[in-house]
């Protein structure tokens, strides 16, 4: 698998991680101050897969 | 120490020795033990407990836990769990043999996603969000090849908006998940100037409340 698709599938992978699932008991990841931290810097990094992948790349 | 929540089994053996194993009102979760003063937002945490997932589907369907979610012991969890115990069994018996697939379509003009900086209030924060997602859409006759490869192959199926993609959520017997793949790379080679992603399986994550079906 290329490098660039292994990328990609482990950005999806997190997203998925971080996003998706049933939340428990009214816990609330967004609340958690360092998920939150790293998932914003994660929406950068997706942001930028958008983007390459928008522009044709892939 | 605390346990990360991984997801939720129907049977202990689902989990077997890919994870620890947390009893809870007849059903077992499953999860990563970590020290008490673990940071949830350490890299290695998550990509350990995000390899752990991906093998405990190999194994058995199961409800995935958004992460960030511990537990300290069974009583913790039997505690946390009761309520909606007997809904997540009934859903895990009816879709074990299931897996979730997502088609996600980049935007074709994406929403300005709003800057929760900018809103003193969380319910305005996520009013604004969701009216930036609605206006989100990708080319017609892209979404209804979408509907018309992977559809039929679907238990069932979901569209979900974001602020830059619109995404397909599929509902698959296990036993078909090559067939998605197949019917993506024929959208691939019909749509080529549309970027989108096909991904899966995953485990129970959209398809998870009444309300959705």
């Amino acid at each position: 698998m290329a490098e660039e698709q292994v990328e990609i599938t482990l950005l999806e992978t997190l997203d998925h991680l971080l996003d998706r699932g049933v939340v428990i008991a009214g816990e609330a990841t967004i609340s958690i101050g360092d998920v939150d931290l790293l998932y914003l810097g994660l929406n950068i990094v997706l942001a930028n897969v958008d983007a390459m992948i928008r522009t044709g790349k892939r | 120490m605390k346990t990360v929540i991984v997801g939720v089994h129907l049977q202990r053996e689902d989990i077997g020795t890919l994870a620890e194993v947390v009893p809870a009102s007849g059903l077992f979760l499953s999860g990563v033990l970590v020290g008490e003063e673990q940071p949830l937002g350490d890299r290695a945490l998550l990509l350990r407990v995000a390899e752990v997932r991906s093998r405990l589907l190999d194994r058995a369907t199961f409800i995935a836990v958004r992460y960030g979610f511990t537990v300290r012991g069974p009583d913790e969890a039997a505690a946390k769990c009761a309520e909606p115990a007997a809904a997540w069994r009934a859903l895990l018996q009816r879709h074990r043999d299931d897996v979730e697939m997502t088609l996600k379509a980049a935007a074709a003009a994406p929403a300005r996603r709003p800057d929760r900086t900018e809103f003193a209030a969380g319910a305005d924060y996520l009013r604004a969000l969701h009216a930036a997602a609605s206006t989100i859409d990708v080319d017609p006759s892209f979404r209804s090849a979408a509907e018309r490869e992977l559809v039929p192959l679907a238990t069932r199926f979901r569209w979900l908006r974001e602020t830059t993609a619109l995404e397909l959520a599929l509902l698959v017997p296990r036993g078909r998940v090559e067939d998605v793949n197949a019917a993506g790379e024929r959208l691939r080679k019909a749509f080529a100037s549309v970027p989108f992603l096909l991904s899966g399986p995953w485990p129970l994550e959209v398809f998870t409340h009444d309300d959705h079906e």
